[in-house]
């Protein structure tokens, strides 16, 4: 079984599509015409060099190229959290950096290596796309993660300075915002890995099938992953908590305000 | 002369650029009930969120039972204090939740047995026993004000510091407070109040306005 290619021309009718949502929105009134359109220009800018750069790096099929890549794809991902977070990037970006790190590399390896198994198995053709689907999910869970937690602590900031007050140690303070940070980052991962299947088709399976894999390991495919992905969410968030707290409290245990672009513009 | 609990020493605090505490010196001895009084602004919640490390010093320093706040040292200096905070946010959970929560922390471990004593200080601070299953969210500020001050005491703490602590008790609930404060000799206090009542059962009162700059 061959997948189907899709010529430039075809893809090119596919952008017709959008014009659906771009009339709605222009019946609404809603100013998010230019905002979809800059998004549609960089998603295929975007998807284009990384398909460019994949055929390059999947022909040379090197391990330090591969590893070299997914560098780069946990630093834009990232770069991307932080901003996300509406924090400052100096302060997190490092503690991000080396969760993601650790929460990708952990289930990436454990999938390539015991569940893919074989040499074949640290290939890039594996490693490239099944890294990017656990940073992708981690990215999602960290900004949920991240914000929840520090703008928890921003909300509460009495009740968190009552604990200490009350003899709790840092990480005993910090630990309900920590859980409720946690808990919130995995709601959504945890809804999915129980609906899949029967509300959408999961991105890994649907694209095993279009490869020409036979659905059952396409299944297994997707089982894995489901799995990675969840260990990898885990990991990250309660690592870039962990991590990010180091740079984020004075040595007294209060919040540092600078931390919040936006109150650190108020000031300035 | 008698040794003083805390040690207040030309402590000078700004934040964002403004100067809210000026060269402040303060001697509290132990078992010394001070009120602070002064016109709202003057700094007294400052100082008392000083003395728990919350705010950065600029200048001077604080010595709790003669040792040195620092950094490293306020940790466990914190383990001598206790502390009702002006319109106390208590978290989340039921009132017996938030009453057992301190003594999840390591550090207050030994203390749990004290958790016994809660019957008999909600009824001495007019509260009923139904209120431990209440959410504390779902309390009125007076209620939460004095959940607040039985969870400072249940901890047992030799200094005891109170920010407008009976602002929103009504008149019975205030004197209900102020009776077990009286009652407990071994405490010492340092209060923030614009409460006249409060201000009479001090043994001391000082006027921050008016010590900014002077010895007390």
């Amino acid at each position: 079984m061959n997948t189907i290619d899709i010529s430039f021309w075809r893809l090119g009718s596919g952008y017709l599509l959008l014009l659906i949502p771009l009339a709605i929105m222009l019946w609404l009134r809603v100013p998010m015409v230019g905002q979809t359109m800059l998004a549609a220009v960089r998603m295929t800018v975007q998807l284009l060099f990384v398909g460019f750069y994949l055929q390059v790096i999947f022909a040379l099929n090197s391990l330090w190229a591969t590893g070299a890549w997914l560098l780069v794809m946990v630093i834009v991902a990232d770069l991307s959290i932080v901003r996300g977070c509406n924090l400052r990037l100096r302060r997190l970006a490092g503690g991000v950096f080396l969760a993601l790190l650790i929460g990708v590399l952990v289930p990436l390896l454990f999938f390539v290596l015991l569940v893919l198994d074989g040499p074949a198995a640290l290939d890039a053709q594996y490693l490239i796309p099944i890294g990017g689907m656990i940073l992708g999910n981690c990215l999602r869970a960290d900004i949920i993660g991240i914000r929840t937690f520090y703008e928890a602590l921003r909300k509460q900031e009495k009740a968190y300075l009552l604990s200490l007050a009350q003899g709790a140690t840092l990480r005993e303070a910090l630990f309900p915002y920590l859980q409720e940070a946690w808990q919130a980052s995995l709601a959504p991962t945890i809804a999915t890995m129980s609906t899949i299947g029967l509300v959408a088709l999961p991105g890994m399976m649907t694209g095993v099938i279009l490869g020409g894999g036979n659905p059952m390991t396409a299944i297994k495919y997707q089982i894995a992953i489901v799995i990675a992905i969840f260990v990898g969410t885990a990991l990250t968030v309660i690592l870039a908590i962990r991590l990010t707290v180091l740079n984020s409290f004075s040595a007294w245990g209060t919040l540092d305000r600078e931390l919040f672009l936006n109150e650190a513009r108020k000031r300035s | 002369m008698q040794a003083a609990t805390m040690s207040i020493e030309q402590l000078t605090v700004a934040m964002d650029g403004r100067q809210i505490l000026r060269a402040v010196d303060l001697r509290i001895l132990d078992r010394e009930k001070v009120a602070l009084s002064g016109p709202s602004g003057c700094g007294k919640s400052t100082l008392l969120r000083c003395l728990l490390g919350f705010v950065p010093i600029y200048s001077g320093t604080i010595r709790i039972g003669g040792e040195l706040l620092t950094p490293t040292t306020v940790w466990r200096l914190r383990g001598r204090m206790a502390y009702v905070p002006q319109e106390p946010e208590l978290g989340e959970g039921t009132v017996r939740e938030v009453l057992e929560r301190p003594f999840s922390f390591v550090g207050n471990r030994p203390l749990w047995g004290n958790l016994q004593r809660i019957p008999q200080l909600l009824e001495q601070l007019l509260l009923p026993e139904a209120l431990l299953t209440e959410r504390v969210t779902d309390l009125s500020g007076g209620e939460k004000q004095r959940i607040a001050l039985l969870a400072a005491l249940l901890l047992d703490r030799r200094i005891l510091l109170l920010d407008e602590a009976s602002s929103a008790l009504d008149q019975v609930a205030k004197q209900a407070v102020i009776d077990l404060l009286s009652a407990t000799a071994e405490l010492t206090v340092l209060s923030v109040s614009h409460d006249q009542e409060w201000l009479g059962v001090a043994d001391r009162i000082v006027n921050l306005a008016e010590l900014q700059g002077r010895m007390s």
